[in-house]
């Protein structure tokens, strides 16, 4: 007897564009609009609030006040905090974010550059957390309780509890200074060296790598654990007689890794933040670095910029997040019943 | 004399055709260890079982029904400790190495679950789980595994079988997704299906279809049956012997025509009595009898249905033996009912007494 074989598999952009997914695509840039004012305003009014503005800091503790005004006049400055929003809110929109007072440099240009970098480092830091700790993960949870498990959970937690720069300030210390394997500063661009580019980037990477790894092995493996313990569909399996990796990597970590996505898109913004002072202190010329100068000389456009930056990338992970959900998971992306 | 020898020598069962035993359990026990307590979950259980026969156990909620199939199996979690002796056509189950046990598994005895809902992975579709199970005990290409599972959606007759292969769990009703565990179940042909609950979760007419369908696959494929279950009447209506389950062991074991025209135990008439008259609830998953069932920590000492039962004196302090009292009837009890027919000004107080005739007639007809 033969069977026809034919795979009910739709190609991956018709079970896109034809899906509920699809249109909630559409809902959540939608509602992203809203979020990006909202938080617009926010960093505008609170730049605001901070005495000084950037003519001051411009000309420094010397400036007589005539000077000032001049310079405050020249940026725009003296204008009400009301109608510069909506200037710089007139240009956002068509795609124009402005000068820097700082550097006089066209702010999206400067942007785009910094995003570069950034998105570097937190993609090798991501993705080495991830590949390092579904392994890690998978051999704790095949013993629970076993000796593999034990350490691991202990080093995890350690892990847990060391903050990013602190762990920074180590590496340094430890594989910059002591052994002076790896550089602790200055930034190659990729395209002009790649090997120095990377080493470079390895230790930053660490940094903000190690709480992220400790923290998803951790969920993983309770995840993992939970299923093995708890499932009815893992008895199921291994009524089968098959073998306990199949039982835990067919059965089980399928069934986690939807909650393990979850979990790594919810953590992106907190990913934000520790690259934004992992930045500082490794002088590597991103987003954050750009932000953290740009707060100092009250360049409020460039904040502005940044700002949102960080808004924009956080909508965005949360929307591919729940896109690799409907993608992934069979009951969302059949819809149910 | 000791009950326990008489047990370990001769489960219920043996007898004159005691050559053929599939299974063959004494003395069963199993114990978990939680943080100092020790839960008592079986308590010395034997039976027997010939192939292609269908034996039902039954017992309510916490009498160790699951976990004594389980062990079957090798399927408990770390924290059980067993002891006793399972035989599988002579080949002794308990303390098998997990590696061999693997191979036993799916292959000789196989498993259906009470929840059709949670017993299948949601995230995989029919088509790959069934095909796991097979190739787990064979050598059959991916192409030949598929052929052989559709061969099996219809065995277990799934409507369109074909696209069903490609669909997932919840694309699937109770009814169908219980069909496609029961061809799971199916695939490394097994000659003992153990079926804990496999109808309890389903809807009346779905329960009898998919019973029907047990049945059907008990006689084409002579497959030796489990079937464990709350349910008297189901028991009545399929099995050929019944073992009734309280508190972790054996309490009453007969042919299922005998057990319910001369139940002994009181347990048993308890449970027959909990079945209301004339048609049973769709849902009746849980006997209701006085009381609370003894828990597994701390077991009463002597017999363990004294402090529910009526006819209890003091005599119940001292364990009953479980014995084979009439040919092919077995019971642990010091005072087992008498026929209505040999004792008709019987005890009106005496649980389910009265309703024994009834609801056996019922149950039947
Ligand atoms: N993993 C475990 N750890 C500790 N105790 C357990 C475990 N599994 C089962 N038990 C206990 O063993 C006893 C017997 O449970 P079992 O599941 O065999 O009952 P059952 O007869 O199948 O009941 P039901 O009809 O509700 O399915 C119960 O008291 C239960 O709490
Ligand atoms: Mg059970």
């Amino acid at each position: 007897m033969t069977v026809a074989l034919d795979r009910r598999y739709r190609s991956v952009p018709a079970r896109l564009f034809g899906s509920p997914a699809f249109r909630m695509v559409g809902k959540r840039l939608l509602m992203a609009i809203p979020i990006m004012l909202g938080v617009s305003v926010l960093t505008f009014w609170v730049l605001n609030l901070i005495p000084g503005n950037a003519a001051q800091q411009l000309l420094g503790a010397e400036a007589t006040p005539e000077q000032i005004r001049a310079l405050e006049a020249q940026m725009g400055l003296n204008e009400p905090a009301v109608s510069r929003y909506f200037d710089w809110l007139g240009g956002a929109v068509t795609g124009d974010l402005g000068r820097s007072f700082v550097s006089g440099q066209d702010v999206a240009g400067q942007l785009g550059e910094r995003l570069t970098v950034s998105a570097e480092l937190t993609g090798l830091a991501l993705i080495a957390s991830v590949a390092l700790a579904v392994p890690v993960a998978l051999l704790a949870a095949r013993r629970p309780d076993g000796l593999f498990d034990r350490v691991s959970m202990f080093v995890s937690v350690s892990g847990l509890s060391v903050a990013s720069y602190v762990l920074a300030l180590v590496l340094v210390l430890v594989f910059a200074v002591r052994f002076a394997v790896l550089p602790a500063i200055g930034y190659v661009p990729f395209a002009e060296d790649p090997v120095e580019n990377l080493r470079g980037m390895v230790l930053p990477a660490t940094a903000i790598a190690v709480p992220l790894f400790c923290f998803y092995t951790r969920f993983l493996r309770g995840d993992l654990v939970d299923q093995l313990q708890g499932q009815d569909y893992i008895v199921t399996a291994q009524a089968k007689g098959i073998g306990p990796w199949q039982v835990l990597l067919r059965h089980a970590f399928r069934n986690s890794s939807f909650g393990l996505i979850t979990v790594v898109g919810l953590n992106l913004s907190t990913l934000i933040g520790s690259t934004v002072i992992i930045e500082s202190i490794f002088a590597i010329p991103g987003l954050g670095q750009l932000m953290l100068q740009a707060i100092n000389t009250r360049d409020v456009l460039v904040v502005q910029a940044c700002v949102i930056v960080f808004a924009v990338v956080t909508v965005l992970a949360n929307l591919i997040t729940d896109l690799l959900y409907a993608v992934l998971d069979p009951r969302i992306r059949y819809g149910s019943g | 004399m000791s009950g326990e020898r008489a047990d370990t020598l001769a489960p219920p069962g043996s007898g004159r055709d005691a050559g053929r035993a599939l299974l063959e359990v004494r003395d069963l026990r199993v114990r978990f260890s939680r943080g100092g307590r020790r839960v008592h979950a079986v308590n010395g259980l034997s039976y027997r079982l010939n192939a292609g026969e269908i034996l039902a156990i039954i017992g309510e909620s916490g009498s160790g029904k699951s976990v004594s199939a389980r062990t079957l199996m090798g399927l408990l979690p770390p924290s059980a400790q067993v002891s006793g002796s399972a035989r599988f056509e002579g080949t002794e189950l308990l303390g098998m190495p997990e590696r061999e046990m693997r191979g036993w598994r799916g292959a000789e005895i196989a498993m259906v679950f009470q929840d059709p809902a949670r017993s299948l992975n949601p995230t995989m579709r029919i088509g790959a789980q069934i095909t796991e199970a097979i190739r787990a005990h064979s050598d059959m290409s991916r192409k030949q595994a598929a052929a052989r599972a559709v061969e099996l959606l219809k065995l277990v007759h799934l409507p369109a079988a074909e696209r069903r292969f490609y669909e997932y769990p919840h694309q699937l009703s109770g009814g169908m997704r219980q069909r496609v565990v029961i061809a799971i179940a199916l695939a490394g042909e097994p000659r003992l299906l153990i079926a804990d609950e496999a109808t309890t979760a389903l809807d009346v007419t779905t329960q009898a279809q998919i019973m029907e369908l047990l049945l059907e696959l008990q006689q084409r494929l002579g497959m030796a049956i489990i079937l464990i279950s709350h349910d008297l009447g189901l028991a009545a209506s399929y099995a050929k012997n019944v073992v009734v389950m309280y508190a972790g062991r054996a309490v009453e074991y007969a042919s299922a025509e005998e057990l319910f025209a001369h139940v002994r135990m009181p347990y048993t008439q308890a449970l027959l009595g909990a079945i209301p008259l004339l048609e049973r609830e769709p849902h009746a998953l849980l006997p209701v009898i006085p009381g609370q069932p003894p828990d597994p920590a701390a077991l009463p000492a002597g017999c363990p249905f004294r402090p529910r039962c009526a006819a209890a004196t003091d005599a119940c302090l001292e364990p009953p033996p479980f014995e084979e009292h009439e040919p092919g009837h077995w019971w642990a009890c010091w005072h087992p009912a008498k026929d209505p027919a040999e004792d008709p000004a019987r005890d009106p107080g005496e649980p389910g007494g009265a309703h024994a005739r009834p609801v056996k007639d019922g149950v039947q007809g």
